[in-house]
């Protein structure tokens, strides 16, 4: 494959500290605001916090125009470094760019949009000590319209039901993280928004902290039905990778053990009427019972499969993280390398 | 103290035994006086109390002693498998953190290997365990265990075991598979299988970590195996197996049309019903080929990167 990326860098980057303390990414997808004034925003605090940094702005081909400001101010002397994609991507790719492209230990995941106040970015990276691997900004109080807060509460009401630690505020999105546990996650697809849930699948410690929210975080956001829809599968997904990756014929073994043993038993009743006499030629209850029967087969046959892949896989993977400990002699596994390709501009 | 690799290694998962890391420590490092080189490997298995403060005050004190922390709570196969992975010995021994096994049998386990076995299972000869929550089941799990694998083993529930190193790089556990590691060493890498029989102890310290539920799930992990076992050398020959047997049920209720529809009264519901059973029976048969073909497509990639093991051999002397 061609390289599908197309990097455009700014310029002059000698005022740029070369490994600065926190990288600030801010991947540019929906609602973007103006760049220049969020960058100036946040970072001010960075700035009198007296640590250095790097702010990483990552963009699908229509963020062009976006970004084209950004680079002038990069030229003189802010540390901004502009990514340009060739393609439309995803957010979850253009996370993973950034962060293979990123210098600083501690990265901190913005949106483009202005969610929680400027002032907590501080207050985030100080929750990243003490073992802690990644900290997620939870907006609150809250005082954006009821109805965000109500779908919010229905949505993380679920998410919690099956997962651990209980996350209050996925969508937010400000999270601060070590860059080499960013580099580990799997982020894909729509997982992302999961980011501090799959982190604690690996064993790291994730805290969640509550920060104001922005003064301008209040569109009311009623979306289409189609990201509804989005968001309930995102969650069936999750389940099933959280619970079942390694075993998924225990998912699909017990959804078609049931099917089948329903339609079994309604062949069975209908049996034993034929031997009584009554006809079942007539009876549609005979396709339902096929029907749960051949469905059962079918998950029982699609969980084996599954687990024939997972075997295959087992023999090449590693199925656990250690803790990095002074008497013990067992490495962290290798930071996966990214599969991006970068060019630079002429 | 020894240096270079041990000959032995001692892997015991651990997950909240704080009370049980000393005297374990000290029943194994009193086992093994006197004989070859050993270490003891210790998995704590994300613990969330003292265990691991007490296993690094005692591998800080004891070269021999290694402590392994896994990141969370994994589970014991996963444990056991991070243990395995880091074992340095030409002999691997794994054992219960809870102290009910005696490190006093290793040398009869080991002894047992040299005599030419890949892997060695101790049986426990009187259990000191709860009749109704804790031996029968395992009794009724043991006769499944024996009929379905066919592998003769009396004890699966009994951690003490003794390896040969190149037995366990041939093969990888993962989800609930401890329990069936002679199964899973004799299928895919045609492992040589013993017993000897173990002294069992009451447990002393801490809280047993198992409950009845796991009696499903051993089940359930069983037939996983089984299918694996049967499934994976030919899967599109066990679905093809299926199909047939759909294919059949998908002819009869085709004659079952014919016959109903030339025969009987004829009523709506008879030109819907009978049909109807035999086009889904006839998706099933299609569909079961097709899945067939995906594993194949799954093994083939496998086996083209040469992930395909051969079994262990032992080359008999001229």
């Amino acid at each position: 494959m061609t390289e599908p990326i197309k990097v455009h860098r700014s310029e002059d980057i000698s005022t740029h500290p070369l490994n600065p303390d926190v990288s600030v990414i801010v991947p540019i997808t929906e609602r973007p605001e103006d760049l220049v004034e969020l960058y100036q925003e946040y970072s001010e605090p960075l700035a009198e916090s007296g640590r250095s940094f790097e702010f990483v702005f990552v963009a699908e081909p229509w963020g062009r125009r976006l970004t084209e400001p950004l680079l002038d101010i990069a030229a003189q002397g802010q540390p901004i470094r502009v990514f340009q994609v060739g393609q439309t991507m995803g957010e979850a790719a253009l996370l993973r760019l950034a962060a293979a492209h990123c210098h600083a230990p501690v990265v901190v995941t913005l949106p483009a949009y202005r969610r929680i106040q400027a002032s907590a970015l501080g207050e985030l990276l100080r929750g990243l000590h003490d073992g802690v691997d990644v900290v997620t900004a939870r907006r609150w109080p809250r005082h954006d319209a009821w109805f965000n807060r109500l779908q919010g509460w229905v949505f993380h009401g679920l998410l919690g039901s099956f997962t651990r630690p209980r996350l209050r505020d996925v969508a937010c999105g400000v999270r601060a993280i070590r860059r080499d546990v960013l580099l580990q996650l799997p982020l894909y697809g729509d997982f992302f928004r999961f980011l501090p849930l799959l982190a604690a699948r690996e064993g790291y410690v994730v805290s969640e902290l509550s920060v104001p929210q922005h003064e301008r975080d209040t569109s009311t956001r009623l979306y289409g039905p189609g990201v509804y829809l989005r968001r309930v599968i995102d969650l069936l997904g999750l389940f099933f990778l959280l619970r079942f990756t390694e075993k998924p014929l225990r998912f699909f073994g017990l959804l078609g053990s049931l099917l089948a043993t329903v339609g079994g038993g309604v062949l069975a009743v209908l049996l034993y009427q034929r031997l009584h006499g009554q006809g079942i030629a007539d009876r549609p209850l005979l396709l339902l019972g096929v029907l749960f029967l051949v469905l059962g087969i079918q998950a029982v046959a699609l969980g084996l499969v599954g687990e024939i892949i997972v075997h295959l896989h087992a023999s090449g993977r590693r199925g656990y993280r250690l803790v990095h400990h002074p008497t013990s002699t067992g490495s962290e596994p290798e930071a996966q390398s990214t599969a991006w390709s970068q060019r630079k501009a002429p | 103290m020894t240096l270079g690799t041990p000959h032995l290694s001692v892997v015991v998962p651990l997950y909240n035994e704080a009370d049980n890391v000393a005297p374990l420590v000290d029943a194994v490092t009193e086992a093994l006086t006197g004989s070859t080189s050993w270490e003891l490997i210790l998995v704590d298995d994300g613990s969330t109390d003292q265990t691991v403060a007490t296993a690094d005050v005692i591998a800080a004190r004891d070269d021999r002693v290694r402590l392994i922390r896994l990141a969370r709570n994994y589970g014991q196969t996963t444990a056991m498998q991070a243990g395995f992975d880091h074992a340095r010995g030409n002999v691997v021994v794994s054992m219960d953190g809870d102290l009910q096994n005696d490190p006093r049998d290793i040398p009869s386990l080991t002894a047992k290997l040299e005599e030419g076995y890949d892997l060695v299972a101790g049986y426990r000869k009187s259990r000191k365990d709860k009749l109704i929550t804790r031996k029968i089941p395992s009794w009724i799990a043991n006769r499944l265990i024996q009929r379905i694998t066919k592998v003769k083993i009396r004890d699966n529930g009994c951690s003490l075991k003794a390896y040969r190193i190149e037995l366990l790089r041939s093969i990888h556990i993962y989800s609930d598979m401890h329990r069936f590691i002679p199964a899973v060493a004799a299928a895919t890498a045609g492992a040589r299988i013993a017993e000897v029989p173990v002294r069992h102890h009451a447990r002393r310290y801490g809280t047993s970590k198992y409950g009845l539920s796991r009696i499903l799930k051993v089940l359930g992990d069983l037939l996983t195996i089984k299918m694996i076992r049967s499934f994976r050398d030919r899967p599109l020959a066990m679905m093809a197996v299926g199909s047939l047997v759909a294919a059949v049920f998908a002819l009869a209720l085709g004659a079952a049309t014919i016959v109903a529809s030339v025969g009987f009264v004829p009523q709506k519901a008879n030109a819907v019903v009978f049909p109807g059973a035999a086009m889904l029976w006839l998706g099933l048969t299609g569909y079961l080929l097709m899945l067939g073909l995906v594993a194949e497509v799954a093994l083939w990639e496998h086996r083209r990167d040469g992930g395909e093991q051969l079994p262990l051999v032992h080359e008999e002397d001229a």
